[in-house]
């Protein structure tokens, strides 16, 4: 019946007294006895076996099964032969009872986490006793299959439960003992003797019981069996798979998934079903341990022995096949077991997700697979060609310079793309080489081969003939090839050699007419292929090479070469020295090049490839042109209209920004002779007048005196030199001193004149006192004018256009202040 | 590729898109892929009355055959940049056809 001949009997909630009872359903007195005496109360008459027990089971009454009928209903009158499901009835109506009990303790331990001390609760429990008595045990429900917990996801009873635990540990055992003595005296109050003996249907479910019982380590707080046992009980009895506890992390936190593992090994191995090997522990090697713990644990904490468990962590665990085993653990390992167990569940669960699609695909599957992103690499890298940075640049140009221009995120700046294969298959490789030794190998043996693969498979790519389409001899049509880069050509047009002799036959139309609009475009357009191709060509510059590395001298002599003959190329294409023929309509083509704003672009990028010489040609040939470049003859003033059109105005501001800062570097370090010569070809060859009035034109004059007056104050101009530039300079002085009042945009009240003051000072700053006096002479209205005219702006407005006229007052030693 | 790479400079810029039946979105444009798909995030549909079934739309993807327009930050357009990506790209072309 019962293991030590004890009466297993549960310990059962107590009923109000007067209830009426099973016969079945009495309080097991032992349990509290075993307990006690565990815990040193063996002399205490309230325990004694002998005292408390004996008796009791003999006065039992087979006759008092006479109520069996008023309480199960029409029983057989021999319990004995009761079926079994009237009594699981029974003690599920007593579960819910134990369910309201149940969160009480919940409630209780999540109320009391911070009271370490034993004082208070002590005190409050006498009144309280009845509430509290469930307290005693915790697993009255057990024996209920039909219990199912509240799954209340409180991680907290369990992270909190070592510091509530040492609180319960003595106060209710005190209180204990006064309950077994009362309820004692309830039932021999009552009458109702322990049923001792008569208790074979829920003898399967109290084993647990008494063991518990009788094994519990006296330092064992009774606290810690409070939810664990009920979650394991509730969920084994209602036979949950538990692969099905397994789904319940919602709900649950997943230190009640404890329970999974612990009924037995054969469901420990279920569980850890999906696991590798080398998480398959062997049942053998942790078998022996169980029997151990008990032993070792009913010593009253021993802080060596549980440390131990728990330093060695997972390897020095004991088993737990069975839910009571965990009862029997210290509380450390109890709590290190219960980590452990989480830390399982939570693997376990993962794995399980993860292994939704196990075996979905074949190892045929795999390598299909693999064969394909395989293809798609070479196809990648093999489009590319060489793959290096020309590659990702001409594929991607765009967007690889703007984001080094403007600093975008990228992932792999320059890194060819051969290499990005490598690297994502090393990367692989390393991710996979976490897990296990045998793996590491297995996989870097793997990533070995791909990689291999991949190179050779690459190499085969490169090696290919780079048709795009296949002909197989006797078919009609062809096959034609494509990757995701290249896609498949719809129409497959075979170009016509003689597509090359109309091209070759064009030009010499071309030549005819340089000056058609589209010839025109044509050249500003080979003009930029040869500048990019100039600028790749800076960009491959080979290092400086060593004194004695032949090789790379000869490398650099070649790159010098290449970049000589661009230089010429792009110096035929610009067209700069094509024959100055006067008297004719058609302008120039360099300044037909430079009527289109990508032709004014352009000058900048040119004048970085280009030498001092040719530098001083392009502004020779701006220069003697100046008539008919597009900024100075379109912008003439026309009388009824206020400024040139718009188009016009963008196209001074564009020559102004783009053209004119090329033209000024180079002038502010040329030679004063070549000063001389530009501003005697000015008079030569323009119209000093008509460019005068242009603000292109004015602009190019003050660059012109400028210069010279900069030379002239560093004291670097020859006598000889300097007679020759006074001569010009009156004879543009002269030329231009009629006009001096036209010069100016028409309305005083239109836009900026700045470059006009900056204009009349670089004259005021050369001119000698008589001709300054001219000048006063010549622009005072203007001057007048303006003063006036800036009293009606606002400050600010007004203080920029007096300073531009002070540009000019300053120069010849005067200053707006002056003329108050 | 030009229009590829071009586009993927814009991402996480605000762009408007027309679609080629007349809704217009604006939004940041996340991302782009060969085939001009536009995954657009925070959209904002302009004239949203005629378009009431769109107003709880919070992102979207477009699929690139149906965008007519798409109208970018001028700011954020590098024009010189992309004269030069676009001759390379006319000159890679001419290599290929060739």
């Amino acid at each position: 019946m019962s293991f030590f001949g004890f009466d297993t009997t549960l310990p059962r909630d107590r009923a109000p007294p007067g209830d009426q009872r099973g016969i079945f359903d009495t309080p097991d007195p032992f349990a509290e006895v075993a307990r006690a005496r565990g815990q040193g109360y063996d002399n205490d008459d309230a325990i004694d076996f002998e005292d408390t027990y004996d008796g009791l089971g003999d006065q039992l009454d087979e006759t008092q099964d006479a109520f069996n009928d008023d309480t199960f209903g029409g029983g057989g009158g021999n319990f004995e032969a009761a079926p079994v499901g009237k009594d699981f009835d029974f003690f599920g109506q007593t579960a819910q009872v134990a369910d309201a009990i149940g969160e009480e303790q919940i409630r209780y331990s999540l109320q009391k986490p911070k009271g370490p001390v034993v004082g208070p609760p002590s005190e409050t429990v006498p009144p309280t006793f009845a509430e509290q008595q469930p307290k005693r045990t915790g697993y009255e429900k057990y024996s209920d299959p039909g219990y199912i917990p509240d799954l209340q996801a409180k991680s907290s009873i369990w992270t909190m439960q070592k510091q509530p635990e040492p609180v319960p540990q003595l106060i209710p055992q005190a209180r204990k003992m006064m309950s077994l003595e009362e309820v004692e005296a309830q039932l021999r109050h009552h009458g109702v003797p322990p049923s001792l003996g008569q208790h074979p249907v829920s003898l399967p479910q109290s084993m647990p019981e008494l063991s518990q019982s009788l094994q519990r380590p006296p330092g064992l707080p009774e606290g810690m069996a409070q939810l664990p046992p009920e979650f394991l009980q509730a969920q084994f009895a209602k036979g949950v798979p538990p692969a099905q506890l397994m789904h319940q992390p919602p709900m649950a936190p997943e230190p009640f998934h404890f329970p999974a593992h612990a009924p037995n090994a054969p469901l420990h191995m279920l569980q850890n079903a999906n696991l590798p090997p080398q998480h398959m522990v062997p049942p053998p090697q942790r078998q022996p341990m169980p029997p151990q713990a008990p032993r070792q644990h009913q010593q009253p904490a021993q802080p060596a022995v549980s440390q131990g468990p728990r330093g060695a962590n997972n390897n020095s665990l004991p088993l737990i096949t069975n839910p009571h085993q965990l009862m029997n653990l210290t509380e450390d390992q109890r709590i290190a077991y219960l980590m452990e167990d989480a830390k399982r569940a939570k693997r376990n669960h993962k794995i399980f997700l993860l292994s939704k699609g196990n075996g979905l695909m074949t190892p045929q599957d795999k390598n299909f697979i693999t064969r394909i992103q395989l293809q798609q690499l070479v196809a990648a890298a093999g489009n590319t060609g060489n793959g290096d940075l020309e590659a990702i640049l001409s594929e991607d140009f765009y967007y690889q310079v703007y984001s080094q221009i403007r600093g975008a995120p990228r992932q792999h700046p320059h890194q060819p793309l051969g290499h990005f294969a490598q690297t994502y298959l090393l990367q692989t490789g390393n991710r996979l080489g976490g897990h296990g030794r045998r793996q590491v190998q297995s996989a870097d043996n793997h990533m070995q081969r791909m990689q291999q693969q991949v190179q050779r498979a690459v190499e085969a790519a490169k090696a290919k003939p780079k048709n795009k389409q296949l002909i197989i001899e006797g078919s009609l049509g062809k096959i034609s090839f494509s990757n995701a880069k290249t896609p498949k050509p719809m129409l497959s047009i075979k170009r016509p050699e003689s597509s090359e002799g109309g091209k070759t036959a064009k030009k010499p139309h071309t030549e005819l007419s340089l000056s058609d609009r589209k010839s025109i475009l044509t050249n500003i357009e080979s003009a930029y292929g040869t500048l990019m191709e100039m600028e790749d060509m800076e960009r491959t510059m080979p290092p400086p090479p060593e004194e004695d590395d032949a090789e790379a001298i000869q490398h650099h002599m070649e790159w010098r070469q290449g970049v000589r003959s661009l230089n010429q190329k792009l110096w035929q294409q610009l067209k700069v020295m094509e024959p100055i023929v006067s008297n004719t309509n058609t302008p120039h083509p360099f300044i037909a090049f430079l009527s289109y704003p990508k032709g004014k672009k352009a000058i900048p990028r040119i004048f970085r490839h280009i030498d001092q010489e040719q530098r001083v040609t392009i502004l020779t040939m701006i220069v003697v042109n100046l008539d008919t470049l597009d900024v100075v003859r379109l912008a003439q003033p026309v009388p009824g209209e206020t400024q040139p059109s718009l188009a016009v105005r963008e196209a001074i501001d564009l020559f102004s920004q783009a053209v004119m800062p090329s033209l000024l570097g180079y002038v502010n370090e040329a030679p004063f002779s070549i000063i001389i010569g530009l501003l005697g070809l000015v008079i030569a060859q323009t119209q000093v007048q008509t460019v005068a009035k242009t603000r292109i034109g004015l602009g190019i004059l003050t660059m012109l005196l400028s210069r010279a007056e900069i030379v002239k104050e560093a004291g670097q101009a020859s006598e000889r030199d300097w007679q020759q530039w006074v001569e010009k300079f009156n004879e543009v002085f002269d030329t231009l001193e009629p006009t001096f009042g036209d010069i100016f945009p028409s309305a005083i009240n239109t836009g900026d004149d700045m470059y006009v003051w900056q204009f009349l000072a670089a004259v005021g700053i050369g001119a000698s006192p008589e001709q300054q006096q001219r000048l006063v002479i010549a622009v005072k209205d203007r001057v007048m004018e303006t003063v006036t005219y800036s009293k009606t702006l606002p400050a600010e407005m007004a203080s920029q256009r007096l300073g531009n006229v002070n540009l000019f007052m300053r120069a010849i030693g005067l200053d707006v202040e002056l003329l108050g | 590729m030009l229009f590829f790479s071009f586009f993927k400079t814009l991402t996480n810029q605000t762009v408007t898109i027309e679609l080629k039946n007349d809704i217009r979105i604006r939004g940041t444009l996340k991302s782009v892929d060969q085939y001009l798909n536009i995954k657009l995030d925070d959209v904002d549909v302009l004239d949203l009355d005629k378009y009431p079934h769109l107003s709880s739309v919070k992102n979207m993807f477009i699929r690139g055959s149906v965008v007519r327009y798409v109208m970018l930050p001028r700011t954020e357009v590098d024009i010189g940049l992309l004269e030069d990506a676009t001759r390379r790209e006319a000159a890679n072309q001419a290599g290929k056809a060739r």
